[in-house]
Formats: C-alpha cells, structure tokens, sequence
C-alpha cells in the first residue's frame, strides 16, 4: 500500500531504538535481541490494521489545512475593511460555505480514526491473548513453581490490555507523525516560505525532545508495570488467606503493606507521568514558540506593508498569517499524538518481556492415546531418573528406578517432603526428569503429547483445586460428555452421596472458590469423584484419603480398590489402611529408595 | 483511617442492603478522599489557571496579528511571551498535581477496599471470587480517575470557560452570543449526560466483562496442574476465548460509541466557528467588529476545544459509576459487625462455656449444632472427634465469631462473646485450620504473622514443636527460603507443619487445633503429639480430630454427632 512510504518515518525512529534500550545494561543482549524482534514482529502485523488509521489521519490534516484556508480568507477580507483607505468589497461566502462542507467531511474522517485505531487494538489484542494462553498452557504447571498465580493472569489480562495502544496508537501514530506535518507544510511553504521555515525547525526539535524523553519513558513504564504485577499478585496472595490474616488479628499490618505496594505503584506512575507530561510540555513550548515567532513576525512585515498603503498585498500578508496561525496546532497535532504514544511504545517492550519468557506454544500433535495404547493396559518404568528442584537443596529424586507391571499397584511410602509427589509430577509430565528415562510400556514420556497423557491419568493430588460452581460442574470436569449414570456412578464410589443429604440442592449446590461450603473431607471426595469419572488406565493417587476420618477412608479405598481393578495404580500415602492394597511397597527417604518389598 | 470505616447506619440502611444507586456510591468515594482534598483542590486551580492562560494565548496572538490593520501593535511581545510562557508552565505543573494528587486518593482507596474486604471476611472470601476482588481493587479503582482527572476537573474548567465565552460573544452580538453559549453547554454538560446515561449498561456490561475474563484466566492458571492432567485445555480455553470475545466485543461498541461522541463534539465546535465566521460576514447575524470578530474567532477555537473533553468523558462515566458501586458494594457487602452495645476486651479468664447452640451456614442448609452444650475450663487439654463434615470446623468458626450462632450462648470467662471485641477475642485463639493459608513469602514473613515481635529462638523453637526445624535448617536460605505460591516450593506435609508452627507461635492462651497431624507419618505423628503434651502447659487446648492414636494427654473426650457433642469415657 502506498502509506507503506511513510513507513520510513518509522524507521526513522526505529533508528534511535539502539541508544534507547542500550541503559537496559542488566537485560542480557540475547534477551534483549528477542525483546526487539518480538516488538518488531508485533509492529510488522499491526501495520495492516493500522492502515485505515493512518489514511484518514492524513486526510483528515489535510482538510484541517483547507478550513484554516477559509477562516483565513474570511477573516482576512474583513479585516482588511479597517484598512481606511480601502472601499468594502462584498465578502465572498464561498469559504464558509466550504467550512461547513469540510467540517462534516472531517467529522466522518476523525471517527474513520477513532473506530480504525479500536479496531486495530481489538483485533490485536484478541491474537495477543489466544498466543499467550496457548503458551501459558504449553508451559504448565512448572510455570507455577516459578510465578504466582496472580502475575501469569496479569501477563495475560493485563499485558495484553495495556497492547491496546501499542496497535491504536503508537504504529499509526509512527507513521502519521512525519508524513502529516510534512503534508500540512507544503502549502504552508506555498503561502509563507517564512513561516513554513519556523514551523519547519520547532518541528525538527520535536523528536530531539521526544528520543531524550523517550529514553526515561521506557525505563520507567516498565517499573510501573512491575510495581502493578507485584501489587496485583500481593493483593490476590492476601485475599485468598484473608481469614488466615484477620483470625490471626493481622488485618491492619497486612493493610500497611498494601498501603506501601499501592503507594509505590503511585510514585512508580508519576515517573511514568513526569516524563509523558514532560515530554508533551515540549510540544507544547515548541508549539507555542512557533505561535509567537510567526505572530511577531507578521505583524512586522505587516506593518511596513501598512505604512505602504497597498490594500491587496496587506489582505494577502493578514490571510496567510492568519491561515499560519490557525495551521500552527494542525502542524503539531500528529507530533502530540507521538508523544502521547511513546508509552504504548514501552508498554509492548515490557510486554515482550513477560511475554519471551514464557514457553513457545507447542503444534498440536495429533498421536491418540489409541494409536500408542491399543489395548489401555499400561507398564510403568523409570529408569534411574533425577530430578532436583533447587541445585542448593539437593535432588529431590536420586536415581529412581521403578518398575510397575501393568494391572498392578506400587505403593510409595515415606515422610512427607521424600519425594512421593515429585515422582507423580515427574510422570504427569509437569515437570521433566534432569537425567534417565520414564517409559510407558516401550514408550518414552516425552514422546507423548500432553493431550495423549491426560487419557492415561487419572490424578488425585494433594491439594485439589474446586473451581467455583456446582458440584456436577467441578466432577464432570474431569470428563465433560460423561452421562447422568456415569456420574452417579462416580458419586457414589467416592462417597460423595454420604454427603449429598445435607446439601440443599444435591449436586447442583454451589460452592465457592478452594471449594467453600464444603469440608476438607467433601472437597477430598469430589475429587476422587473426578478420577472415577475419568476412568484412565493408570491411577496415580498422592495421598488420596488426608483429612478423611477413618471410616470414610475405610470406604473409600475400598471403591480405590474397585477402581483400581485391572489398572496400574501408583499410590503415595501415610495412611495406616493402605494394607487394604495388595502391591509392592516402596520407601522413599530423601529422594532415595530405601526400602522395597514385593518385585518391583 | 479509622473515621473512615464508620459507615453511617443511615446511609447503609435506608438503600437497602442490595444496591446502591450510581450516585451514592460516587458520593461515598468523593467522601473518602477528603484526605487528599487540599492536593486536589490545587490541582484543579492550576486546571484553572492553565486553561485561562490557555484562551488567553490563542486570543492575543490571534489579536496582534489582526492590530496591524490598524498600524498599531494592539498587543506587546513582551505580553504575548508571558502568556506562552504561563501556558506551558502552568499546563504541565496542573498536569503533574492534578494526576500525583489522584493518585494519591486512588492508593487510599485501595487501602480502604482491602480493609473493608477484611473486615468481613473472617470465615474467608465466600462464594466472591478473588479474581473479582482483584478485578475491582486493580481495574475499577483504576477507572475512578477518570471522577477527577476527566469529569470534575474538565467540568470546572468548562464552567469558567461558558461564562467568559458568553461575556466576550454577548457584548459583540447578543445573538450570537447565545448561539454559540448553547452549542457550547450542549457540547460540555448535556451531550455528555446524555451519553453517559444511554451507556450506564453497557458500561456495567463491560467493567463485569473485565472481572470475568480476570476470573477465568485465574482458574485457568491457578487449575494449571488439574488443568494438565484432566487434559481439559479446550474447556477452559473456550471459557476465557469467550469471556475475551465478551469483553472486545463490548469494547468495540464503547469504541463505536466514543468515535460518535467525538464527532458530536468537534461538529458542535466547528458550528460555533461557522456561527462566528458569518457574524464576522455580516451574514445572518448582525456584522460584528473585525477586530473583535478574531478575538472571538480565536477564543471559540480554544473554548470547544475544552468542552470535547468533557464529551469524551460522557463515554466513560458510565463505566465510573459502575466501577464506584462494585467498588463500595465491598463495604456495604459486610455483614454489620453486630455492635450490640459497648463491646468489651476480652477477659483473662479463658473458660469456655456453650449452652444450647444451635447453628446452620445457610437457612436452607440442615443444623450443624442442634442444642450444642460444651463445658471446657481454662487450661484443659480436650478433644473433639468426629468424622469429616459434622461440624468440627464451625465449632472453631462460632467461638472466633467467624460465625454466628442462631440461638444459645457461647461465653469466654463466663461473659458472652457477642459482647467481646472481635479483634480481642481472636487474640485469645489461636486456630489452626485445614485451610490456613501458606503466604507467597518467606518462612520468616509467614511465621511472624503468628507473632510479629518473635525473636530468631521463638521461631525455632516453634519450628521443632511443629516438628519441621530439621527441614528448615536443611534449606539453604533458611528461615528466609521463599515459600511460593501456597507454599509450593515444600512438600504438602511440610507445609502444613510451618503453618502448625506459626499457630504455635502465638501467645494465645487457647488453642484450637484442627487436624493437625495431617501429612505426618505415623511416626512423626506420635512425637508431634508428646511434644504438645508438654509444649502447652498451662494453655487450653482444644484438638480437633477424627481418631485419637492414644499418646495424647487429655483432660476430656467429647465425640459430635448429630448436632450434639457427647462425652467419651477416658480410658
């Protein structure tokens, strides 16, 4: 397209990028070689959209310069009639017929702008989001040892969101901002050569202003994005604990802290602020000192026209530095946008930031757990795997190796912080092993995609997550197209319907978030509700029956063992009944095998 | 800002407990930054000031130009520079105040919504959502700028600009004057109102489009583990796709309104120039002075060009009124802490006394308690068995007045704890629940809730009762190792133990021990439990359970069951 030109005017910019990111001394050049190419592919797939936005910005100057004109004309003619010795000649209506015209063909361009420009960030955004999820999910679960909750959400709300001027904006703007002045001096040139040389060198001082500017705007947006994230994951880590919090008499210790992170998100965004404001303040003086210049000027040349006594020439000189003058803001008006847009511009940068560090979103395979497991009976084997958490605390899992026939049942025992989850994790595939090999019959785990692997697991792990919602909800989750009987079947086997009476609405009662309204027990047996729904061929239970008094737990294990039936079961567990399970024990000690019994 | 807290009974109660209008909840929050209104009253001052140096800039340089006409310099340089001078200054100084002064109130606010928050959430969060929560402190609190910065300071700054329009305009063409004066109050105060009030809805639509997307990304993320391994990614995923189509949609009509308002604003703007160039002609109007006719030509520009301002706020007012009452309803949201009457500290005496209480968490749920009588003295070490959901944990909520019984009476050193101070009474209890909350923080940070002025002793010794010092001192950072997100870097059973520790930490002369021993191996369980034996000499103990492993030294066995609490023989 031919506004493609104007795209010089970015690169214009893109030049001075260098010297800007170079005080980000503490961001290594590879990362911040990726940081320049994520905003660069950004900017490279919103030019299209930001098509529209650029043309009828463009156009809209433009007719902004031909009702300067007719003001101009008007005002030039009748100011002429003071002149004493000039007779009054009939205005001509012409230019305010035109004015009005132009005024309605502007209108129609600035909304062309506005409605382009949300567009171009809805559009954007809405990429930006599906691309950030799908890497979010590709990371897993590892992701949450490395992040709060509270900061990957606002990666993926609130980064995204923030996008939205980057694409509005900040891409049209880096185009406009050469390409309109540019268009509004030509004929500001034609009429005042003077005048077009003033506007011309306050405009040259703008970007000057704008790259010193800029420099700190970078800096500082993304200090103020991080005080955001920290406050947000802060707030959210503090509201799921609340009552911890309050019971413990902390409610106003805790509101100190919140003050101090509120309270360092404001300075943070004044910096941010100081430097916009500042940055349009040198607009604002460049813009003024044009005024001014032009003014002074004119009305000296006018002036010596005056004492001439050449009427003609004189409404020439007043029309034209009048059409200059009220071309003035029309001139700087694409420079301002700029200014206001730097931060959109620093916006994507912080954005690429959270954005490179999480995992490339993986290509769907389309291997069926089928295809890998015809016949659904499944062997487990590790093979001297380690694994360690944290290089300073030692491995959490020192050459394991493990053999699970398929049909049968491998008991982990050990104290809590052994290891026992670690190995589940390990075959879930939320994390990988450092060195040897986890096989599913002759199948190496990483060669399973994870879409394959949830058909072959059913997990119940230590802490379960309920999402607000009914009870169907949270138990069809693990299988959403299961039938009524399917899930009557689950509910009863987990002992659900022991529970169920007292609850006004059955399973459609609804409970709240970490599952309130329910006891840790209930919350327990919804989940092995999930794990009966789902029906895998491989169960791996991380202390399924905690918080359970030991009848239920009686009654539990023993649909456990009914489920079990026929699978390959590893089970991880303090719980004295665990001899209701026939299978071979493993101790587990510091990430060690300390004791086996059976062949396993 | 304890005064602020008070919420006037008449204001809470006269609206009704479900909503509050729009405007009430504005008003609760201009209230609420009476603090910092000196800053935001300078602010606007200098917005005064700015926007008059402002007009008075576009006018003069119009009017020097124009003197010329008549071979005289109408308006000196040394004015003209001054006036530039003061509008560049002023603007960015009215800029800077106006926004630090803002922000300032919008920190206070956030302040306020947690402490609000708390306030009622004793017994945790409910069925709101944190995500919501955190949508309403982080977004709508955000939006509420807007109050100030977009609707009140604009709106005084047009408020001074009409009349000086109407001045200027009425003494050249009465006529004309008036024309101009209703475009421009048309522009700054009516279209704005009509515009915010046709999108009071979908303003409201949008700002919950905003909390949902927050919530089902929060599931999402949070789920990450469930998520994975129920292979459940195009569930959640078609969740948040829609919550965004939702939300992108809705902003896609605020845009289409917003392109609207502006076009309003800039054609009510480029009439009013229309009006004043055929004045100037003479056409229709009656011919106004050329000289003056600049002036005011000048002064119009300037003038509209402050009232679009206020257009453009019209399309987002409705989404600060909303945001206002999802961000007061918080507060009007707490059930009113019963203040029957002077409420007293809580007494040295720690018996415990529960007659007939009877207890439900919902009308429509069947009685917990049913008649409820429990006799412990201070000092005694008791246990209540039962199996998992008879109540043992809303035993714990009553007697922390997390929960309020029906009917019945529960007395702490023989006065009933309806008339203790709720922050008193809790000091006296210590409760370990099954949902005690691990903090993205340190060991250190986590242990100190418990007790802020403990010494380094105090929390080792507290981490060897809990049975974790070993673990403790085996991390290479210590007391200061970070614990994550719900305490995510330890093991579940460890986990469990510091939070056992920062109960027993605390200096609370009752203990409410709600399974302790959960995640501990046998083993480690009967240690733990010697350990108690000794550890709390001289406190009440109350150990909730669901089997006994017969270490433990008790004064007193009771078992619950159908609402009623009977005691078991010692053996």
């Amino acid at each position: 397209m031919w506004y493609a030109l104007f795209a010089a005017g970015a690169g214009v910019l893109n030049g001075l990028r260098p010297s800007l990111s170079g005080i980000n001394a503490y961001v290594m050049s590879g990362k911040k070689q990726a940081i320049r190419g994520w905003t660069r592919t950004q900017t490279r797939l919103g030019r299209k959209a930001a098509g529209p936005v650029v043309v009828f910005g463009i156009l809209s100057s433009l007719v902004g310069v031909a009702q300067a004109w007719c003001i101009a004309v008007v005002l030039g003619h009748s100011l002429i009639s003071l002149h004493s010795s000039t007779v009054p000649a009939a205005l001509p209506l012409w230019p305010i017929g035109a004015f009005l015209v132009l005024a309605i063909v502007r209108t129609c361009f600035l909304a062309g702008v506005d409605i382009g420009a949300a567009n171009a960030g809805i559009e954007a955004r809405k990429r930006l989001r599906a691309e950030v999820l799908s890497s979010v999910l590709t990371g897993g679960p590892a992701l949450l040892r490395q992040e709060h909750s509270g900061v990957l959400a606002t990666t993926v709300v609130d980064r995204v969101e923030a996008l939205d001027g980057f694409f509005g904006r900040w891409i049209p703007a880096s185009i406009t901002w050469i390409a309109a002045p540019v268009l509004v001096l030509i004929p500001v040139c034609f009429v005042q050569p003077r005048a077009g040389l003033v506007l011309g060198l306050c405009g040259l001082a703008v970007p000057v202003g704008q790259a010193l500017f800029g420099i700190g705007a970078a800096v500082a947006s993304r200090n103020q994005f991080l005080a955001m994230t920290r406050l947000q994951a802060r707030f959210l880590d503090r509201v799921k604990g609340i009552a911890t919090i309050v019971l413990a008499g902390r409610t106003e210790d805790e509101t100190h802290r919140l003050a101090e992170a509120a309270d360092e998100l404001r300075l943070r965004t004044m910096k941010v602020l100081r430097v916009a404001f500042l940055s349009s303040a040198s607009i604002d003086a460049a813009m003024v000192v044009a005024l001014i210049v032009v003014a002074i000027m004119d009305s000296h040349a006018a002036l010596s026209l005056q004492e001439q006594n050449s009427a003609p020439l004189l409404e020439h000189i007043l029309t034209s530095s009048l059409f200059v003058l009220l071309v003035i803001p029309e001139f700087f008006s694409p420079l301002r946008a700029l200014a206001l847009a730097y931060q959109d511009r620093a916006h994507a940068q912080g954005a690429a930031t959270a954005v490179i560090d999480l995992p490339v979103a993986e290509e769907h395979r389309t291997v069926s757990e089928q295809d890998l497991f015809p016949d659904r009976s499944i062997s487990i084997t590790l093979d001297q795997v380690c694994f360690t958490w944290d290089p300073a605390r030692g491995q959490a899992l020192d050459h394991i190796s493990i053999k699970v026939p398929a049909g049968e049942t491998v008991i982990l025992t050990g104290t809590s912080g052994s290891g026992k989850s670690t190995l589940m994790e390990l075959l879930l595939k939320f994390i990988s092993p450092d060195s040897g090999q986890i096989l599913l019959n002759d199948i190496p785990l990483e060669t399973i995609p994870a879409d394959a692997l949830s058909h072959i697991f059913s997990w119940i792990g230590q802490k379960p997550i309920l999402f607000a919602g009914t009870l169907r909800d949270n138990i069809l989750f693990a299988h959403p197209d299961a039938d009524e009987e399917a899930l009557m079947a689950a509910v009863k086997a987990a002992a659900v319907d022991q529970f169920l009476p007292s609850l006004s609405e059955g399973l459609d009662t609804r409970i709240g978030e970490g599952g309130f309204g329910l006891s840790g027990g209930q919350a327990q047996r919804i989940a092995i509700a999930r794990a009966y729904l789902k029906n895998a061929p491989v169960l791996l239970l991380d202390e399924p029956t905690a918080h359970l008094d030991p009848e239920t737990e009686k009654s539990v294990f023993e649909s456990l063992q009914r489920l079990a039936l026929n699978k390959t079961v590893i089970l991880a567990t303090h719980s004295a009944a665990t001899h209701m399970f026939n299978g071979h024990r493993i101790g587990l000690q510091d990430g060690k095998i300390v004791q086996k019994q059976g062949s396993a | 800002m304890p005064e602020i807290d008070q919420i006037s009974p008449a204001s809470t109660n006269q609206s009704g407990p479900s909503r509050i209008t729009d405007r009430q909840a504005i008003f609760r929050i201009l209230r609420l930054w009476q603090r910092q209104a000196p800053r935001l009253a300078i602010g606007l001052m200098l917005a005064l000031l700015a926007l008059c140096a402002g007009l008075l800039l576009m006018q003069v340089s119009g009017l020097r130009l124009a003197g010329v006409v008549l071979g005289e310099i109408i308006i000196t340089t040394a004015l003209l520079r001054w006036v530039g001078i003061g509008r560049v200054l002023l603007r960015y100084s009215e800029r800077l105040f106006a926004h630090d002064a803002m922000f300032r109130a919008l920190a206070d606010l956030r302040v306020w919504f947690f402490h609000s928050l708390a306030q009622g959430a004793a017994s945790g969060l409910g069925f709101r959502r944190a995500g919501d929560m955190l949508s309403r402190l982080v977004s709508d609190i955000g939006t509420l700028d807007g109050l100030y910065l977009r609707i009140l300071v604009p709106f005084m700054c047009a408020t001074l600009t009409l009349p000086i329009l109407l001045v200027q305009l009425c003494s050249q063409n009465l006529m004309l004057g008036c024309l101009t004066g209703l475009l421009f109050a048309c522009s700054a105060f009516l279209f704005p109102y009509l515009i915010a009030r046709s999108g009071r809805q979908e303003a409201e639509q949008l700002t919950r489009s905003l909390s949902a997307l927050r919530i089902s990304v929060l599931d999402l993320v949070g789920g990450l583990r469930e998520v994975r391994a129920f292979g459940a990614e195009p569930q959640m995923l078609a969740r948040v796709e829609a919550d965004d189509a939702a939300l992108l949609g809705g902003q896609k009509q605020l845009a289409r309104r917003a392109a609207l308002a502006n076009a309003t604003a800039y054609l009510c703007g480029q009439i009013a120039i229309l009006f004043v160039l055929l004045a100037i002609s003479g056409v229709g109007f009656s011919k106004v002075a050329p000289l003056s006719g600049v002036g005011i030509l000048f002064l119009t520009v300037a003038a509209f060009e402050s009232a679009g301002a206020l257009t453009r706020a019209g399309v987002q007012a409705g989404a600060m009124g909303a945001a206002a009452r999802r961000v007061v309803e918080i507060a009007q949201g707490t059930p009113a802490v019963s203040t029957t009457g002077q409420e007293v500290d809580a007494p040295t005496d720690t018996h415990i006394g529960i007659t007939g209480v009877k207890f439900r968490w919902a009308s429509d749920r069947p009685y917990v308690f049913d008649g409820l009588n429990l006799d412990i003295p201070a000092g005694a070490r008791v246990a209540i068995l039962g199996p998992s959901g008879v109540g043992k944990s809303s035993l714990a909520a009553l007697l922390l007045k997390a929960a309020t019984p029906e009917s019945g009476s529960i007395t702490l050193g023989g006065i009933d704890i309806s008339h203790i101070r709720a922050t008193s009474l809790r000091r006296q209890i210590a409760w370990l629940s099954q949902a005690t909350h691990l903090f993205d923080d340190t060991i250190r940070s986590n242990l100190l809730l418990g007790k802020p002025d403990a010494t380094e002793d105090d929390l080792w010794r507290a981490l060897e009762d809990a049975a974790i010092a070993g673990v403790v001192r085996n991390l290479p950072e210590g007391l200061d190792t970070w614990l994550g997100e719900g305490g995510v870097n330890l093991s579940g059973g460890q986990g469990r133990r510091i939070a056992l520790a920062r109960t027993l930490l605390t200096d609370a002369p009752i203990m409410i021990l709600d399974e302790p021993t959960t995640g501990l191996d046998a083993q480690t369980e009967q240690d733990f439990l010697r350990t108690l034996n000794t550890v709390t000499a001289g406190r009440t103990i109350i150990l909730i359970a669901h089997r006994l492993t017969g270490v433990e030294k008790l004064d007193q066995v009771w078992r619950l069951s159908h609402g009623q609490a009977a005691a078991v023989p010692l053996s």
